[in-house]
């Protein structure tokens, strides 16, 4: 074996030893994001929708589901980064890190899965404003922002109101 | 035969079109702008190695591919797909088109589109294409590496995908009709068929709602090749794979077993290849690292029309790291141990620094 390849070679085992090292040690849980208000998932009015799974939320969120059932495209809204919104829903619904939810939309879009990743908005006013204004857009806001513009969907059979309810 | 199926697919785009003409007027008249608009997204790929080899004094500095992936989306469902490369060689820049994709999404249970695929074999070749950024390893598995002559990397012709109504079990499948490998195995039939016989593959897979980091496929490819010295052999691929993606840990494992056959009777033989690999995103203050490993074999019958003889055979072990120290960025060192079969045993270490350009 050439010197050098013998010397990467120790030092990429020794790589892997000391990570497989660290892998062992106990994970830390995985930060629970809590806000002050649940999360309310709100569609256009037009939506036929009014009850979702949490599963079928997921499924829609990570673009797995890309039609209602009327065939109208969704249309994904998500808060831009560094919103509390924005790192519950990465948390509960998407369960990735802000780096795994980014690789995820590339990822996607490379294997034309999708040919748009989901619209950014940066504010609770901007993403009512689109949801009324975009037939089959979905997203989430807190729940005590909710208007008469928009509609929201329950999960689970349940609303933000309502105990039980999986996004609070 | 094949003439009605391309006349009834075109017919069908035009439809598509049509209807998504309609529909954009329609937006107009509602006076909605965003859907009818085009919109434009970039995605730059690129990579950047140091390649050691036992036994040779050839080690050195490698620019690996250089890619570009551009996706427009006019309207709610008609999209083009396009990812183009340029790969360093000893005295000229190659460049490809990948992939050119024209596509139209009827629905979650009907895309149809039309254009240059990486085949829907197994798992690999059609979830990392040219992006080594999204790999957490420094290259492809040998039977699925670019240029691989084991599996048919692309093919050229039309593909029919998406969900089948199964609830929680999230089926999908992928149906596509085309141009199988040129006489150079190793490339497609790019500027036409080289004989009247189209290639055809299905693929069912399912990723389940409840376990969504999950993705579990079977399938099977068939074509008949025309060879210029030989006879045509008939190539039949089954393949199967499940993938578990959430890093905590990361599994692949894919397997295809091929059957070549002379048309006409005569000398037939059986290719198998696999791989499996794992790989383990660390927590906390270590979250920017990932250690994986990988073995890998493909066994190939010397009586086989298509591959026996070829010193294709080939055994490996693979032990790496990956340091994400930038949200676009990776560095990926990997130690690798390889017998070929026609060229016997290789220790090699390699060092990449791969990257992505991206809006999102």
């Amino acid at each position: 074996m050439s010197r050098t390849v013998h010397i990467m070679a120790r030092l990429t085992g020794w790589l892997a030893l000391a990570a497989l090292g660290l892998a062992s040690t106990p994970r830390a849980h995985a930060e629970e994001i809590v806000t002050s208000s649940p999360i309310a998932i709100v569609v256009h009015r037009d939506t036929a929708v009014d009850n979702l799974s949490l599963e079928e939320l997921r499924s829609i969120f990570l673009a797995n589901q890309q039609f209602w059932d009327n065939r109208m495209r969704i249309t994904l809204l998500v808060r831009a980064p560094q919103s509390d919104e924005r790192d519950f829903v990465l948390n509960r619904i998407y369960q990735m890190t802000e780096a795994q939810f980014r690789q995820y939309w590339i990822a996607k879009m490379f294997r034309a899965e999708v040919p748009r990743g989901p619209k950014i908005v940066f504010s609770t006013d901007m993403t009512l404003e689109l949801v009324l204004a975009i037939p089959g857009s979905i997203s989430f806001i807190r729940a005590d922002a909710v208007t008469d513009d928009v509609k929201v969907v329950r999960i689970d059979g349940r609303l933000p109101s309502e105990a039980g309810y999986p996004l609070q | 035969m094949n003439s009605t199926v391309i006349i009834r697919f075109l017919a069908c785009l035009s439809c598509a079109l049509a209807a998504q003409s309609a529909a954009a007027q329609g937006d107009n008249a509602h006076g909605g702008g965003a859907a009818d608009a085009q919109q434009y997204h970039f995605l730059g790929f690129g990579d950047i190695g140091y390649l050691s080899r036992d036994g040779t004094d050839e080690d050195g500095f490698v620019i690996g591919q250089v890619v570009a992936h551009l996706v427009a989306s006019m309207g709610e469902s008609f999209s083009v797909f396009g990812e183009f490369s340029a790969t360093a060689r000893d005295t000229e820049y190659a460049t490809e088109v990948e992939r050119l994709i024209v596509k139209y999404d009827f629905s979650d249970r009907f895309k149809l589109s039309a254009g240059r695929y990486h085949t829907p074999i197994g798992y690999w070749n059609s979830a990392f294409h040219h992006g080594a950024w999204l790999q957490t390893s420094v290259s492809r598995p040998e039977m699925v590496r670019f240029g691989s002559e084991i599996v048919p990397i692309h093919f050229v012709g039309v593909l029919l995908e998406g969900n089948l109504p199964s609830g929680d079990l999230g089926l999908n499948y992928k149906a596509g009709f085309g141009n199988g490998r040129h006489a150079n195995i190793a490339r497609a039939g790019d500027a036409g068929d080289i004989n009247g016989d189209k290639a055809w593959m299905l693929q069912l897979g399912a990723r389940p709602r409840k376990y969504h980091a999950f993705d579990i496929g079977v399938g099977v490819y068939n074509d008949e090749i025309a060879l210029p010295l030989t006879a045509d052999v008939e190539e039949t691929t089954v393949s199967a794979y499940a993938a578990w993606s959430r890093e905590q840990p990361e599994v692949i494992l894919e397997y295809l077993h091929s059957k070549h056959e002379a048309v006409g009777g005569g000398a037939s033989g059986t290719t198998d290849g696999w791989y499996a690999q794992f790989a383990w995103r660390l927590s906390g203050k270590q979250r920017d690292w990932k250690p994986y490993a990988r073995l890998e074999k493909t066994e190939i019958d010397a009586s086989d029309p298509l591959l026996g003889g070829r010193g294709l055979d080939y055994d490996a072990g693979i032990v790496g790291a990956r340091w994400d120290f930038n949200p676009f960025a990776a560095l990926k060192a990997e130690y690798r141990r390889e017998e070929f079969g026609n060229a016997g045993r290789e220790n090699n270490f390699r060092l990449q620094l791969s990257f992505v350009l991206t809006q999102l």
